[in-house]
């Protein structure tokens, strides 16, 4: 089974993300911040990342960037509110952003197109 | 000994130099802040009047593009109308002020129909049309003083057709080395032959009024920028407020749709829903509350009833619990001046922000001072402290430090105190605290 590391500020949005994930066959993992991702991630082996940007304490940005001083191999997905940061992604060098949309269509082919079922 | 001068002086020296007087009646004018129009109309007097320059006629076009574009025309229409004007205006006790106003007053009035006539006359700047007059004189960044306009063919016909007078000065109006405009005088009245002396004059009036029309357009700039980055902010901040719920209440909706969604699963999706439509309520009063385009009008009011009223909610009392909440009130406090109902609102948001940034164990302290004309509320808590970069951005709109915050509490206190002439102050120091002192205009009870 993959294993995916959430990482969500909003708690109902990271319910809502850790069923329909898990629904998917995915084993998800879901953190509230940056410093319990960058714990997750020494902890355990993940197969994908998502981050959302805003969030208390250290941003997204922040957490890629000391991700890829770690783990260039693991990819990573920005799920964000804001549709302005989208052409930046590659600049922070995740693998694909993706706006924050109720319909999770477009997050579960991304994560099936980068790790599989 | 220090003495104390003011700027604006109504009496001139007479023997001074006319240039010295010239920017004196110019620089006194401009003194107050008023429209680009108003500000050149001063220069339009000043090179009409006779403490001025002196000419009898001075006639404006603004740059629109590659196109010069009438826009107002200042003086006597006839030889009968000058004599009259120039009686009034030799009136003693009329200075270039009253000369300015009964010159604002025309044009407000709509009265100036030189200035109808010159407004429908335009000029292009484009090659061919820069080899004549008044083009010319714009394009080449050069006066032109003009003898003999009837009949000589550098000079376009509808012009000459306008002003109907053989000598004229072209002054382009420069700034940063661009033309803005151009101004036209003439001594169409007294047939007074124009002078080295006068065209000296009139050029230091076309720089003064470049730099009048360029930082006017500049001012401009920067207000529509200001605008569109607020606006841009706006966006922002309105896409990630409201697409979480938004993406929340969606998604869960989806499950509820699904034939295999059990009962204990619908239940709780349904107030997860139901608490997003709440919080997308709340955002929406927010939006709509502090950022209203209108204030209330401020009035005189006793302030102790609202404050009581205040501390005394349940909110702020829940509050006081795991806080100490110290209120320390002064005695007959005097009558304030704000609405009543925002100075409870601005009250209550600096008391939450002190409680949300106190940590367990914290003491927030509610003061309230009189000294002459000023009241001042003050609040000060023993939390985290500001940082210096947040506190530059404190009451910029939705900057916020707060997880689940708007962004808005600040700029809308900041609005009401503006609002009211009174002002906030801020002092915080990290690890110590911060306190805001809110500070009002004042008067004692029951005074008028």
């Amino acid at each position: 089974m993959k294993k995916i590391l959430l990482v969500e500020d909003e708690k109902t949005l990271c319910l809502l993300y850790e069923e329909e994930l898990s629904k998917e066959g995915y084993d998800v993992t879901a953190v509230n911040d940056a410093d319990a991702a960058l714990e997750a991630l020494a902890s355990g082996n993940f197969d994908l990342i998502i981050t959302d940007i805003r969030m208390p304490g250290k941003n997204g940005i922040e957490l890629i960037t000391q991700i890829m001083g770690q783990r260039k191999d693991i990819p990573i997905i920005i799920n964000s509110a804001y549709q302005s940061y989208k052409e930046d992604f590659m600049t922070w060098a995740a693998d694909a952003y993706i706006v924050k949309s109720s319909s999770l269509d477009e997050l579960k082919r991304k994560i099936k197109e980068l790790i599989g079922d | 000994m220090i003495e104390k001068y003011h700027f604006l002086s109504s009496d001139f020296q007479w023997e001074a130099p006319r240039e010295l007087m010239l920017l004196s009646v110019i620089s006194q004018s401009l003194f107050q802040p008023f429209s680009l129009q108003d500000n050149l109309l001063v220069i339009l007097t000043a090179l009409t009047s006779g403490s001025g320059v002196g000419f009898n006629r001075a006639m404006l076009f603004l740059r629109d593009g590659d196109r010069l574009q009438g826009e107002m025309w200042l003086g006597p229409r006839s030889s009968e109308e000058a004599g009259f004007i120039w009686e009034v205006l030799s009136t003693p006790g009329i200075g270039y002020v009253e000369i300015v106003e009964h010159n604002r007053s025309l044009i407000s009035r709509n009265q100036d129909s030189l200035s109808r006539r010159v407004r429908n006359l335009g000029f292009d700047m484009d090659e061919a049309n820069c080899r004549i007059i008044p083009a010319l004189a714009a394009c080449n960044k050069e006066m032109y003083l003009v003898r003999d306009a009837r009949s000589d063919p550098r000079v376009d016909p509808r012009l000459a057709d306008l002003i109907q007078v053989d000598e004229f000065l072209c002054i382009p109006l420069l700034a940063r080395d661009t033309v803005l405009g151009e101004i036209i005088v003439d001594n169409a009245i007294t047939g007074v032959p124009i002078g080295v002396s006068d065209i000296k004059l009139a050029g230091l009036c076309g720089l003064i009024a470049g730099n009048i029309i360029y930082t006017t357009i500049l001012h401009e700039k920067l207000l529509d920028a200001e605008k569109m980055a607020t606006m841009g902010e706006l966006a922002m901040f309105v896409t990630h407020q409201l697409r979480t719920p938004l993406v929340t209440i969606g998604g869960f909706t989806d499950q509820l749709l699904r034939p295999d969604t059990g009962e204990d699963k619908k239940a709780r999706n349904l107030l997860i829903i139901r608490d997003e439509i709440r919080r997308l309520e709340g955002i929406v009063y927010q939006m709509g509350h502090f950022l209203k385009v209108s204030m209330k009008e401020p009035v005189f009011f006793d302030p102790a009833p609202v404050i009581d009223a205040v501390v005394r909610s349940p909110d702020v009392q829940a509050k006081a619990q795991a806080y100490a909440l110290n209120v320390r009130l002064a005695e007959e406090p005097p009558e304030i001046l704000c609405d009543p109902t925002s100075f409870g609102e601005i009250f209550r948001n600096v008391l939450d922000n002190a409680f949300d940034a106190s940590v367990p164990g914290g003491e927030v302290t509610v003061r309230t001072q009189k000294d002459k004309n000023r009241f001042v509320l003050s609040v000060r808590d023993t939390g985290g402290g500001i940082s210096n970069a947040d506190r530059k951005q404190l009451f910029r709109p939705f900057f916020t430090t707060k997880e689940k915050g708007m962004g808005l509490g600040l700029p809308f206190t900041k609005r009401v105190m503006d609002s009211c002439g009174g002002r906030v102050e801020v002092k915080s120091r990290l690890g110590k605290g911060t306190v805001f002192r809110l500070i009002f205009q004042s008067r004692e009870r029951g005074q008028r």
